[in-house]
């Protein structure tokens, strides 16, 4: 069947007679060696009919019905052959001899008719496959279609209750604290910090009134974020504005380069 | 497989006992059946061949192949409207181009399993199906309704469709695909 799938759509074409060229051969080459084609042509060729309804309607003119009215009556009348009607005659018995002839084409067709009944046989086969894979997939339609009502009557039933959720937790904000002493040094920690991947560091500088950034030490996160750097050693005479955190690569660098986390001003 | 309505099973029933009617040279069952559906089959070869002598002249050969071969229309496997309505087409198309649409076995009933999802027993019925059809070709871009016309009513092949609006070979052919999907979900069927 899954063989056929896209030529559906080609009998349609066919049915409609648009096909020409090789669409058209391939189509025809198909259909005769596909029964199963051929019989869903027909299928195609009434859907592709209704467009037949289309036509502005129009009316024959009345001698029209008189004429096939006419036609029946006399060809009928005359005798014309009705393949329900045709009269079973009795040979005369000269014909006899025919009969052993008949008799050798009846056991062909006997066997043929066992051939056929064999075909059959599998096919019906077939056919109980088909019917026993639709039971199932219906079962599964049905299976579905239950739990899709019954979430349905779960959102409308009046004494349903809305509860709005938001994220049970903001995400936590980084925040430092320095305890600066220009004569004496430099404590600071930190809390809520990310966790950085591996061949990252925080680095924590100090920003003095002039000049560039001095580094003030390297930490790290503990598994609860928090991070410290007590007493660095710093420069002597230099006096810090403001305090800042950077994330840079392991091992620290001379110049703030990445991304700045924390930063607060001494006063 | 669509499932079979009740109303479709009554209508079935209602053309297969005219059917047996004519069988038994019952000539009013013909005369019923050709008012049932004798416009139908006209107007379909008239938009065609746009020629009132000939299209009367479908009409008259499309009912006397129905008597003719009453006996060997399956009813269990087809119906006797959408069997009329690809004659109605495919007669005038042969006319009109002298090519055939549907093999002359192709048009033997008993081998035509057509399905009627629809029902055009009646003239309210047919009006409202017809109206249907309209709104949903109507509904189409005026590309892709240009190219069925010409397909339906015209009976041109994809390379002729081209070749009459002077688009790509590729664009009618998606345009026409494009087009049938569309009517096939607009009408349900």
């Amino acid at each position: 069947m899954n063989g056929h799938l896209q030529f559906e759509e080609d009998l349609e074409l066919h049915a409609l007679g648009v096909l020409d060229g090789d669409d058209k051969a391939s189509v025809e080459a198909h259909l005769a060696g596909c029964a199963e084609c051929r019989a869903k042509l027909a299928g195609a060729r009434s859907r592709m009919a209704i467009l037949g309804l289309a036509a502005p309607p129009s009316a024959p003119g009345p001698r029209v019905r008189e004429r096939v009215l006419q036609d029946f009556r006399s060809r009928r009348g005359a005798g014309a052959p009705s393949p329900a009607a045709t009269p079973i005659r009795r040979r005369p018995s000269r014909w006899a001899p025919l009969w052993a002839m008949a008799a050798v084409v009846l056991l062909a067709a006997a066997g043929w008719l066992r051939f056929e009944n064999r075909r059959l046989s599998l096919q019906l086969d077939e056919l109980e496959a088909e019917h026993q894979q639709l039971v199932a997939n219906n079962r599964q339609f049905a299976a579905e279609s239950a739990r899709a009502q019954a979430a349905l009557e779960v959102l409308t039933a009046p004494d349903t209750v809305k509860v709005e959720l938001t994220a049970a937790a903001a995400r936590p904000v980084p925040h430092g604290k320095a305890f600066y002493n220009a004569s004496r040094g430099l404590i600071f920690y930190a809390t809520n910090l990310a966790a950085l991947p591996a061949g990252r560091t925080y680095e924590l500088w100090l920003i003095p009134s002039q000049g560039a950034p001095v580094a003030a030490g390297l930490f790290n996160s503990d598994s609860h974020g928090n991070g410290e750097v007590v007493l660095p050693s710093l420069p002597q005479g230099v006096t810090a504005k403001a305090f800042a955190v950077t994330i840079e690569r392991a091992g620290g660098v001379p110049a703030p380069t990445g991304p700045k986390v924390l930063i607060g001003a001494t006063s | 497989m669509e499932p079979i309505t009740g109303q479709e099973h009554a209508r079935r029933s209602a053309d297969e006992a005219l059917m047996r009617r004519i069988l038994d040279g019952d000539e009013a069952a013909l005369g019923t059946l050709y008012d049932r559906y004798g416009g139908l089959v006209y107007s379909i070869a008239n938009r065609i061949l746009r020629d009132t002598g000939a299209a009367e002249e479908v009409l008259q050969d499309i009912f006397h192949q129905i008597w003719r071969t009453a006996a060997r229309f399956d009813f269990e496997r087809g119906s006797l409207s959408a069997w009329l309505l690809v004659m109605a087409r495919s007669r005038s198309i042969d006319r009109l181009r002298r090519r055939s649409i549907v093999t002359t076995e192709e048009a033997e009933p008993s081998n035509m399993a057509l399905r009627a999802e629809w029902d055009l027993e009646t003239a309210a019925a047919q009006n409202q199906m017809i109206a249907q059809v309209r709104k949903a070709l109507e509904a189409l871009p005026e590309a892709q309704r240009q190219a069925m016309e010409l397909a339906y009513f015209e009976g041109l092949t994809q390379t002729e469709i081209a070749s009459r609006t002077g688009d790509p070979l590729g664009t009618v052919k998606t345009r026409i695909r494009a087009a049938i999907a569309s009517l096939k979900k607009a009408l349900g069927v």
